[in-house]
């Protein structure tokens, strides 16, 4: 996310670092002033608050608080993942069973044979990481690959091809043989060919290895303006959900660091 | 060398007809099959979790070793990520040790969660509220009849998903005209054209999948011979 | 072409009055609430007849895919959907796909059990995080104890009252899928066309148009779209909170962009028919 360094001139450097004194000073003291931080939750609501407000520091331009915040970001999400993963799942499946709290002596067999072919498999993985052992780690790679391709073609086959053709004709039939008024019947007729129209220009469309020219590049015409429509209604919710983003980052200044009543 | 090369593309295929074959077998066995190679997916994905995070580790080491330009701010990421570690780990054995849990103590690893984490991920994407509005204002134009159509969808699409056009439309009569236009454009061309992606995408993933069983895509099994 | 270096200031100065524009318009509904409301969406309401058709005692399973970059749309909505399982006195039965999402659901889980005074293991129980992806899933579709053989909080699934008569996907009523990522997708796909489940989706607004195909095919069984639909969830339930306050400021937003948008391009037209069509 870095933006290209600018050059600053000392003038405006010295501005600037007054200017960021100031913010600073006023942050603490608003901060202190709305409610002491004496307790461990409201600690973290200034250290929340001055975070994100930090973040947007990004806006007037890239610099250093901005970089510390997002690289200390980085490694805490990372070792979050990291320490969830141990606790919800390598603890509770390999070594709780095995080392922590082994079963009875007859039991731990069983309990060993069971999981000793994952655990091979999943230290074969690691060896991607070695540059002399890395080919080790495609024993564990093609298991998996090959399993995720093998049971997704039937899958995607049903869900994603056979119920969307499904869908895509289903409703036209339904115009037919549907016993509503004339005009109400002519409407979902009408509903029905442009879903069912669209459909299919959109997807020829993307058939490249077919010139579009003559009818081809008629029908390809038609799949790119249902292409422009649905492209500015990802535009429409894309702007809309970035901005609820900022709107829940200013609820949480105003209601929860500054604490205005709501 | 055929144990580094042909045998996993063998494994890839057999492992693949296996998980193709199941699907259409009823009997308990093809259950038990699957039940077993999930389970073993699964606990392979722990594993993974942690290249991942070695991956990402290295670059910052490396950074800081090479002394790149920006290497301080590295030494961050293994702050952050050193004080979840100790925290989260310190509170396991604790846990482990101590008969009696006691749910209202003080965390360190969920605060840092709650007070870092937290507010840091839900404001950086939040940036680009600004980044997307500033970008739509000052490059946004209907140069061409397809642009245009994008940006009248665009313009329908805002306007229709929020209260204040119920509030005009009632100013004229009809609160539910501008959600309805919405509406209808979301379900018809909108969902049109998101289907015929929809299946190209799929029909792509098919062709992918069996690529992959065949041997001709490679490129998941890294570098070398 | 690059533009004229004369440009750069003005360039510069619009990028701050349009970061200015949306500054103003996010923070005038906190000090001048706007009277502003709003009819819940059809697909909205739909996932919420569907929770309320549940009988008494009936499971619900809460994936919730989201970690806390996506909060802002997810959480009032996963907030909402909670409160009407436990108004309803359902068995929510809460799990995540994404291990950054797991503070969050744990937040969720409690604060909204603590509201209606109901108990873990008891009433609801909050299974945390596993890796795997379609194959969790899978297994969880074959035996959920299988999958979970612990819940978040180590107490052992086998046995437990919140899960009671519930062994597997296929005995759960209702799905609910709450994501920022492909999960619904992978949802319908391994999890609802293969057990049969009803499956409904919320998500955030940036990947809401794409799940409309599998409204259309009835794949999904209502759906909620980014805050706006967490703002309708909080209408139907009566309860306006985040979500609803919220969408003051995001229709002044919307409105604002709008017109500044319309007026560059006004302005583009007019330039063109002034100086002719650009080159």
């Amino acid at each position: 996310m870095a933006a290209p360094e600018e050059t600053v001139s000392p003038v405006r450097r010295a501005v600037e670092l007054s200017v960021l004194l100031g913010l600073l000073v006023a942050f603490l003291i608003v901060s202190v002033v709305i409610e002491a931080p004496t307790t461990a939750k409201r600690i973290g609501i200034v250290l929340g608050a001055g975070l994100t407000l930090v973040m947007y520091s990004f806006l007037y331009r890239d610099n250093p608080l901005f970089k510390i915040a997002e690289n200390l970001y980085v490694g805490v999400a990372l070792g979050y993942g990291a320490i969830l993963t141990w606790k919800l799942s390598l603890k509770p499946e390999i070594v709780a069973p095995l080392i922590l709290d082994p079963p009875h002596w007859a039991a731990f067999w069983g309990e060993l044979a069971r999981r000793i072919v994952p655990i091979i498999l999943g230290l074969l993985l690691l060896t991607r990481l070695s540059r002399k052992y890395a080919w080790l780690s495609r024993y564990a790679y093609t298991l998996m690959v090959g399993w995720g391709a093998g049971i997704g073609i039937p899958i995607v086959a049903h869900s994603y091809i056979l119920q969307q053709l499904q869908a895509a004709v289903r409703p036209l039939n339904a115009a037919a043989a549907s016993d509503a008024g004339f005009w109400a019947s002519g409407l979902a007729m009408l509903g029905a060919l442009v879903i069912l129209i669209g459909t299919v220009t959109v997807l020829f469309y993307f058939f490249f290895s077919v010139e579009h020219k003559g009818v081809g590049g008629a029908v390809s015409k038609v799949g790119i303006w249902f292409l422009m429509v649905s492209f500015g209604a990802s535009f429409g919710y894309t702007v809309m959900g970035r901005v609820s983003l900022l709107i829940g980052r200013v609820q949480f200044l105003i209601y929860e660091w500054l604490q205005v009543p709501q | 060398m055929w144990y580094r090369l042909r045998i996993p593309l063998v494994i890839c295929f057999v492992m693949g007809l296996l998980a193709f074959t199941q699907e259409f077998i009823p009997h308990p066995w093809a259950g038990a099959f699957r039940q077993e190679m999930t389970t073993w997916f699964r606990i392979m994905g722990g594993f993974g979790m942690f290249l991942g995070a070695y991956s990402l580790l290295h670059m910052h080491i490396t950074r800081i070793r090479r002394k790149m330009l920006g290497w301080g701010y590295s030494v961050f990421v293994f702050i952050g990520a050193s004080a979840m570690i100790v925290s989260g780990l310190t509170e396991e054995i604790i846990e482990a040790v101590r008969p009696y849990p006691q749910p209202d103590a003080f965390s360190l690893f969920q605060w840092l969660y709650d007070y870092v984490q937290v507010p840091c991920g839900a404001t950086v994407f939040s940036l680009l509220a600004f980044f997307m509005a500033s970008a739509a204002v000052r490059t946004f134009r209907a140069r061409n009849a397809g642009a245009a159509l994008l940006l009248v969808a665009a313009v329908i699409v805002m306007f229709g998903r929020v209260p204040m056009s119920e509030y005009l439309g009632g100013l004229f009569g009809a609160p539910g005209l501008f959600p309805k236009s919405a509406d209808l454009l979301m379900e018809y061309p909108n969902m049109a054209a998101k289907r015929g992606i929809l299946l190209g995408i799929s029909l792509g993933m098919i062709s992918q999948s069996l690529r992959i069983l065949f041997g001709i895509e490679r490129s998941y099994l890294g570098g070398g011979d | 072409m690059a533009a004229p270096r004369g440009n750069t200031k003005w360039q510069t100065l619009a990028r701050y009055v349009a970061y200015l524009v949306v500054a103003v318009a996010v923070l005038v509904p906190y000090v001048l609430p706007l009277p502003l409301t709003f009819k819940p969406s059809d697909w909205a309401k739909k996932l919420y007849d569907r929770v309320e058709a549940l009988p008494e005692g009936s499971a619900v399973l809460f994936s919730f895919d989201y970690d806390p970059a996506a909060m802002a749309e997810l959480y009032p909505m996963s907030l909402g959907l909670l409160r009407h399982c436990f108004r309803r006195n359902l068995r929510p039965i809460v799990m995540t796909h994404w291990p950054n999402g797991v503070g969050l659901c744990k937040q969720l889980v409690e604060k909204t059990a603590e509201e209606a005074g109901k108990t873990s293991g008891q009433d609801y129980v909050f299974l945390g995080y596993k890796p795997g992806g379609s194959n969790l899933v899978l297994n969880m579709g074959e035996s959920l104890q299988g999958a979970f053989d612990r819940d978040y909080y180590g107490k052992p699934t086998e046995g437990m009252p919140a899960l009671a008569e519930v062994k597997k996907l296929k005995d759960i009523p209702l799905v609910v899928d709450i994501a920022a990522g492909g999960t619904v997708e992978m949802w319908i796909a391994y999890g609802r066309d293969r057990f049969g489940f009803d499956l409904g989706a919320g998500c955030t607004a940036v990947i809401a148009p794409d799940l409309y195909p599998f409204l259309q095919s009835k794949q999904l069984c209502g759906f909620l779209g980014g805050l706006r639909g967490a703002a309708d969830y909080e209408t139907m339930l009566d309860k306006p909170e985040d979500a609803t306050k919220g969408m003051q400021a995001q229709s002044l937003v919307h409105v604002f962009l709008i017109v500044l948008i319309i007026s560059a391009n006004i302005g583009y037209v007019w330039t063109r028919v002034v100086r002719g069509p650009e080159d």
